[in-house]
């Protein structure tokens, strides 16, 4: 392999890679704000520019493809005098606004303005301002803090297909916005603030929610569709604040769809059934445990059951499920559901030419590896309904039987239900699900159920003993 | 003053038609020998003649030329840029007005050169009146056979389009203006990889200045080694068209061999001295982008080494002349403010910098400089000299620190009295 020599180390690197990613390899951080990894290449920012030996100028890592015994220096005085400088201009016209900032904490400007700025400042001009239009419902848009790398504009133009972000005017008044100030069409138009380097582009949904240094962060994977994008889920004090995209090449790559993005909001939904319920009269009424797995055990008894899984559920909870359901119900027959009009693995198409896909649900794949048959209509002779639901299928509507709810529901979705008994979504359990081409892939727990919301092996325990 | 020159002699309206350059400029002789040569002989011709593109960078016009990759499969495309947008520059401007073919038959013969049927002249979007008669001569060309299919029965085909510019400086940079071409944003691109490899389209171009195209066809006629002997200096060849403008009696487009006078030469004989027999303050040697040279500097040869050995540029080969009567803090921040409107934005240092200068040389202007404003301006220039991802931040940064080093002068008096001297 052929090597390159980076401040004074050997690195061995494939033809092809710039020498952002081989300096990486061997420890060695070069700043950037443009460059990113899954888009074009435009060295624009010149923060990564280095000293390469035996050129006079200093070369921007992010275009420079390295050759064989090619000796750079990240370190050295001129190298560094441009990082200063680069850092200095950037901030001619940057608000400083870091205390109001929702980037502030996560922002690779005030990150390279510690590492590698200046703490004193010699511009007292006028700072640039602009007026800011409505990006729509996913996007704040702040251009005062914009530093012109262009990357929104590229994500639209190379990876959502679209083009709505653009750079109109020129020069110094060069302002980054949608073509005629439209609203974003994409449906990947979260992935604009994560892309951005600075707080020009931050997520409505998460605005002055919280400051991003409290929260913990889940590496865990998305059920908002059979795709199982890898995501990390933020939180402080088991409250979810928002979903980023966890970079995995074979999945997702670096992105996530807007569905996706805000899926977990249901979890923390006022109207979520979080304690176990029973009709009594004509409405659905708080109850405890053991009085609801009896009301439930009673509605169910010696009827012919049928039994619907949500493909939102795990792998654990499938077969757990498969085995529970055939000693506890004779006779009864197990189905999957989730998205309406997908009763197989094989309708489940591409939506778009990203990520999305038509089934809404993270483990048809695996529930029907496990043997499930998809929901069509309910069989002949079927004289009451239990639905085993993880929080994102879409339970079939069911008239004229009692139905019993395991899991995670809204109160909307029970009107016609005789008891509730709540369970964990999929930030609150662990567990595997299986993606459209088989990948089995991992979802993690990143927050505490609310208390009276039991694990399903729990629930089934308490049905089958008390 | 009595040497050969190709241009200007040809320089009024009588010699636009085309019977006049059949007649008188021996037109389209060279198109018909050149499509009966090999390509690579063309090359070679060229290369003898020691051309080098007149837009400002000086590259040898023959190497540039056996750039293109032969075995390409793409389409190639010769880009004549007619952009001529350095400030002071206006010789191309006489080309396409008085002899528009030469530029055209300059342009079948590099285009059949480089194995390219189509050919582009993006012209500066001001030239209204050029774009016009540009377009007559190319109208008249195709009409007798010079363009279009099988031209003079060679079987080579073609075709030139004029497309005009929407007026950004930016544009006269060869790939800002291929993006341009394409109908996109005026932006430089990123090199590697440069425009043989992957130019308009994506296919391999080559992108000559006007001057240099209407030269071709002399070098054709006349052999390459006659045009390397009418420069007076090694590498340079042919003759020199010079825009010259400012404080001069007689200020117009010159023509001499390369590297046939000084400076002081073109200012004092060719022009006719200074306007009103004033001292001389300053000479900008190469469009408003050159370093400034003093009164002291102008006994220097005026060609491109010469030039680059005293720390300038011949640039586009535009002198702007300035008499002590005028305020040089007041023009550097003119040239400033011209950067910084034609910055295309996209760059950090050059986008954030070149509009701080000109904040700066603002206040002193206006005498509310400071002590530390001067350093600090060096230091600015200095962070964008270089370190742009085209030319146009050298362009921005080498006039402000060659004013500022070579005239601090004025500069502390604006600073110090808060006036401006020579008012």
């Amino acid at each position: 392999m052929p090597k390159c020599i980076i401040d004074g180390k050997e690195v061995e690197f494939t033809p092809g890679q710039n020498l952002i990613e081989v300096a990486r390899t061997a420890g060695v951080e070069i700043p950037y704000f443009c460059y990113h990894p899954g888009m074009s290449v435009v060295a624009q920012c010149r923060m990564c520019a280095v000293e390469v030996e035996k050129m006079p100028k200093l070369q921007t890592a992010c275009s420079m493809a390295p050759t064989d015994g090619m000796v750079v220096k990240t370190k050295s005085e001129k190298t560094l005098k441009n990082q200063k400088a680069v850092m200095e201009f950037l901030l001619v016209n940057h608000p400083l606004d870091c205390p109001v900032c929702d980037q502030s904490g996560e922002c690779d400007l005030q990150d390279h303005s510690f590492k590698h700025g200046d703490a004193y400042m010699r511009t007292t001009e006028d700072r640039r301002t602009y007026i800011d239009l409505d990006m729509g419902p996913v996007i704040q848009k702040n251009m005062n803090r914009c530093i012109h790398c262009t990357r929104c504009i590229r994500f639209g133009d190379e990876i959502a297909g679209i083009h709505e972000m653009v750079a109109v005017k020129r020069g110094n008044n060069t302002e980054i916005t949608t073509i005629d100030g439209k609203q974003l069409q994409t449906q990947y138009a979260g992935n604009y603030a994560d892309i951005c380097p600075t707080g020009s582009l931050t997520i409505k949904d998460f605005r002055f929610k919280k400051r991003v240094w409290f929260l913990k962060k889940t590496p865990t994977v998305c059920e908002g569709c059979s795709r199982g994008c890898n995501i990390e889920l933020h939180q402080d004090a088991d409250v979810i604040y928002r979903t980023v995209p966890r970079t995995n090449m074979e999945v997702n790559k670096y992105w996530i769809c807007d569905e996706g993005r805000f899926n977990y909001q249901y979890v923390h939904d006022a109207d979520r059934v979080i304690t176990p319920a029973v009709r009594t009269g004509g409405t659905l009424e708080m109850s405890i445990w053991k009085e609801a797995v009896t009301a439930a055990r009673e509605t169910l008894k010696g009827k012919k059951v049928a039994v619907l899984v949500g493909s939102d559920l795990t792998q654990e909870e499938g077969k757990l499920l498969l085995d529970f359901s055939s000693k506890q119900w004779a006779g009864s027959q197990a189905f999957h559901f989730g998205t309406p009009g997908i009763t197989s693995a094989a309708q489940d198409t591409p939506e778009d030419k990203i990520l999305r896909r038509t089934s809404k649900t993270s483990n048809l794949q695996g529930l029907e590896k496990l043997g499930y048959k998809g929901f069509t209509s309910l069989p002949h002779g079927v004289e009451a309904v239990v639905v085993f639901r993880g929080g994102r299928a879409v339970v079939p509507e069911v008239k004229g039987i009692p139905v019993v709810g395991v899991g995670v529901f809204n109160r909307k979705d029970t009107e016609n239900y005789a008891a509730v008994l709540p369970g964990q979504s999929f930030a609150e359990k662990d567990g595997t699900v299986v993606n459209f081409e088989g990948r089995e892939q991992k979802i993690k727990r990143a927050i505490r159920a609310p208390r009276e919301c039991k694990g399903l092996s729990e629930v089934l325990m308490m049905w089958s003993n008390l | 003053m009595s040497e050969t020159t190709l241009y200007i002699q040809h320089f009024n309206e009588e010699s636009r038609p085309l019977d006049y350059y059949l007649s008188k400029m021996n037109g389209y002789v060279a198109a018909k020998k050149a499509l009966s040569m090999q390509q690579d002989d063309i090359i070679n011709e060229v290369k003898k003649s020691n051309l080098r593109g007149r837009g400002g960078a000086g590259f040898p016009t023959g190497m540039k030329w056996g750039f293109i990759p032969k075995q390409s499969t793409k389409p190639k495309y010769l880009v004549c840029n007619a952009d001529e947008s350095e400030p002071g520059t206006f010789k191309d401007r006489d080309i396409m007005r008085y002899t528009p073919h030469l530029l055209i038959e300059g342009m079948v013969i590099g285009g059949y050169a480089i194995g390219s049927s189509i050919g582009y002249i993006y012209i500066r979007g001001e030239y209204t009146r050029e774009a016009k008669l540009l377009q007559a001569a190319i109208d008249e060309a195709y009409a007798k056979g010079y363009l279009g299919k099988n031209i003079l029965g060679s079987g080579f085909n073609f075709d030139l389009t004029v497309h005009r510019g929407a007026g950004a400086y930016i544009c006269g940079e060869e790939t800002a203006l291929l993006n341009s071409l394409e109908g996109k944003r005026g932006e430089p691109r990123v090199k590697p990889p440069f425009p043989a490899q992957s130019g308009a389209f994506a296919g391999p171009t080559i992108v000559n200045n006007v001057e240099t195209l209407a030269d071709v066809p002399f070098i054709i006629n006349q052999g390459g080694e006659w045009f390397a002997k009418l420069g007076k200096l090694e590498k340079s060849g042919g003759t020199r068209l010079i825009s010259i403008s400012g404080h001069v009696k007689k200020p117009g487009v010159y023509e001499l061999p390369a590297g046939g006078a000084t400076i002081r030469q073109l200012i004092y004989d060719y022009c006719g001295g200074i306007l009103n027999d004033r001292k001389l303050k300053a000479v900008i040697p190469g469009g408003s982008s050159a370093p400034v040279l003093t009164a002291d500097e102008i006994d220097v040869i005026y060609d491109i080494e010469p030039l680059m050995k005293i720390g300038t540029m011949m640039g586009s080969a535009a002198i702007m002349v300035v008499s002590e009567d005028y305020c040089v803090v007041k023009l550097i921040k003119r040239i400033t403010k011209f950067y910084a409107h034609e910055s295309c934005g996209q760059c950090t240092p050059c986008r954030e910098g070149c509009k701080w200068m000109e904040d700066i040389l603002h206040r002193i202007e206006d005498g509310h400089g400071r002590d530390q404003d001067l350093t600090m301006l060096l230091d600015i220039a200095d962070n964008i000299n270089g370190k742009t991802l085209c030319a146009l931040g050298d362009a921005a940064a080498g006039p402000v620190t060659s004013f500022v080093k070579k005239f601090r002068a004025d500069f502390e008096a604006h600073i110090r009295g808060g006036k401006c001297p020579s008012a």
